[in-house]
């Protein structure tokens, strides 16, 4: 399936979930970045059990802006 | 790793420093480098945890932010230039032209000159409340309010607002409570398990240790829900519970430019080590102080949460865990004994600031709050009759002998 990623489209496996997506794309520490899917706030402790689906768009910032 | 000494002293060691340094370096630079373009646009958008620019992060400042934030138990911490950039970023991030705060008279006057005389132009109103009587706060909320505001020891009033019954109020109105912890600090009192939302603290104060620089932190407790703060609803939307902390990085913090220099994140960093020792110490130097002072038959009167005479004496040792902080004020008959014993200190500094290692002792109406009308002043409970004491970390009985010389060179008050 599609996904778009932070403005970029990219392939992904069907069934994968945000936790998946954060692991595959190299995000260093998953705990530090706040996530939207389609627009919409997901908090970390919802990363393993939301799917992702055709078209579904995934943004991720880390929270404090660069740097820990 | 569950002791408050212990978490200080070793941190959550977030660096991964190659050489395995136990102590963060100041990396004192201003620019960081990239790879390639990728990597520096993912910086810029947020989108990799780089350093970019020292004005947005960097990595000493980031060091002290998480220790900081580690043992506050908190969500997130950010680093500014002063206690009053503490403040001053905080409301802004919460405020906006048309809405209010409310808050008490009872205030560091700077602040109160920030709220009024600064922001008050650009549109900010103040309602100030009674903090001694939750009801009177509740009384202050309207659909305007963005935040209520207090000190967790009030200076030089010295007055303990009871914080769970002031949460209480303000969150029935979803609006956030702001507590300016400088004279507690996490150590004395751990804000986010009474109800406060955010945290300000001048570092300059107890975390420094010794007076080093000018610096101050901003604590988000990671409780409140800013999809009810109106100022921050479509924030929350994106960032969830990181509404706050992403609104004041990338935006106010960013813009207005008050960060904190690497040097002093470094110092800043080193005293939190010693935090917890340097202000035992300095509570139980102001205890002795504080009961000879009473038997003091110059001293008309003497104000300390560490006191059973003091009004706010149970709420102190119930939120602050049997330890009372390290500032007193004392009553002379006038101005002129107050400057009199001043001038006949050896040991105690003559100066401002408080929580220094050394013990300041200064005369808050001529000074601090000089810029007032004495019809302001009293409504600000400074007499012109006080001494402000800010007890440091040395031998009691070296404290005492100096109080001691200082009243038996003078006539004070007899």
């Amino acid at each position: 399936m599609k996904i778009t990623v932070n403005g970029e489209t990219k392939d992904a496996p069907a069934g994968q979930t945000l936790s998946g997506l954060l692991t595959t794309t190299g995000v260093e520490d998953p705990a530090a970045v706040s996530v939207q899917h389609n627009g919409e706030f997901v908090d970390a402790t919802q990363f393993g059990t939301v799917p992702l689906r055709d078209g579904d768009t995934v943004e991720f910032l880390y929270f404090l802006g660069g740097g820990r | 790793m569950t002791g408050f000494l212990t978490k200080a002293i070793h941190g959550p060691n977030p660096l991964g420093d190659p050489h395995g340094t136990l102590r963060a370096p100041v990396y004192d630079n201003v620019a960081f480098g990239f790879e390639n373009a990728a990597d520096m646009q993912s910086a810029f958008q947020g989108h990799r945890a780089l350093h970019s620019y020292s004005r947005i992060s960097n990595p000493t400042v980031a060091d002290f932010e998480t220790r900081v934030a580690h043992l506050a138990g908190a969500r997130g911490a950010l680093a500014v230039a002063s206690g009053m950039a503490a403040i001053s970023n905080t409301i802004l991030t919460l405020a906006e032209a048309g809405s209010n705060i409310v808050t008490t008279h009872w205030l560091f006057g700077n602040t109160i000159s920030l709220f009024e005389q600064t922001l008050g132009p650009w549109g900010l109103s103040v309602r100030y409340a009674d903090f001694s009587n939750p009801a009177s706060v509740a009384a202050a909320i309207d659909d305007k309010t963005r935040a209520v505001f207090f000190e967790t020891v009030t200076n030089p009033q010295l007055e303990v607002a009871d914080a769970e019954s002031i949460s209480a109020v303000a969150h029935a109105r979803s609006v956030p409570l702001v507590a300016d912890g400088t004279a507690t600090t996490p150590y004395l009192f751990l804000s986010k398990d009474y109800g406060v939302d955010i945290e300000v603290i001048s570092s300059t104060k107890y975390i420094s240790g010794g007076a080093t620089a000018i610096g101050g932190v901003i604590i988000d407790n990671g409780a409140f829900d800013w999809r009810r703060h109106p100022k921050l609803q479509a924030t929350a939307k994106r960032f969830g519970p990181n509404a706050f902390l992403m609104a004041l990085r990338r935006e106010v913090y960013r813009n207005l430019g008050a960060c904190m220099a690497p040097h002093t994140a470094f110092l800043h960093a080193l005293g939190l080590e010693t935090l917890p020792l340097r202000v035992d110490k300095s509570c139980a130097n102001t205890l002795v102080l504080a009961q000879w002072l009473q038997r003091r038959p110059e001293v008309r009167g003497v104000n300390y949460p560490g006191l059973e005479t003091s009004p706010w004496h149970e709420t102190a040792k119930q939120q602050f865990a049997s330890r009372y902080g390290g500032i007193l004020t004392f009553d002379l008959a006038d101005k002129e004994q107050c400057f009199a014993l001043l001038d006949a200190f050896r040991l105690i500094a003559r100066a401002t600031n408080i929580h220094d290692n050394k013990t300041l002792a200064i005369h808050p109406a001529s000074t601090l709050f000089c810029d007032y009308t004495d019809e302001e002043r009293a409504k600000m409970g400074v007499s012109n009759a006080t001494i402000r004491l800010s007890v440091g970390c040395e031998d009691a009985a070296d404290l005492v002998a100096d109080f001691d010389q200082a009243f038996s060179s003078i006539e004070v008050g007899r």
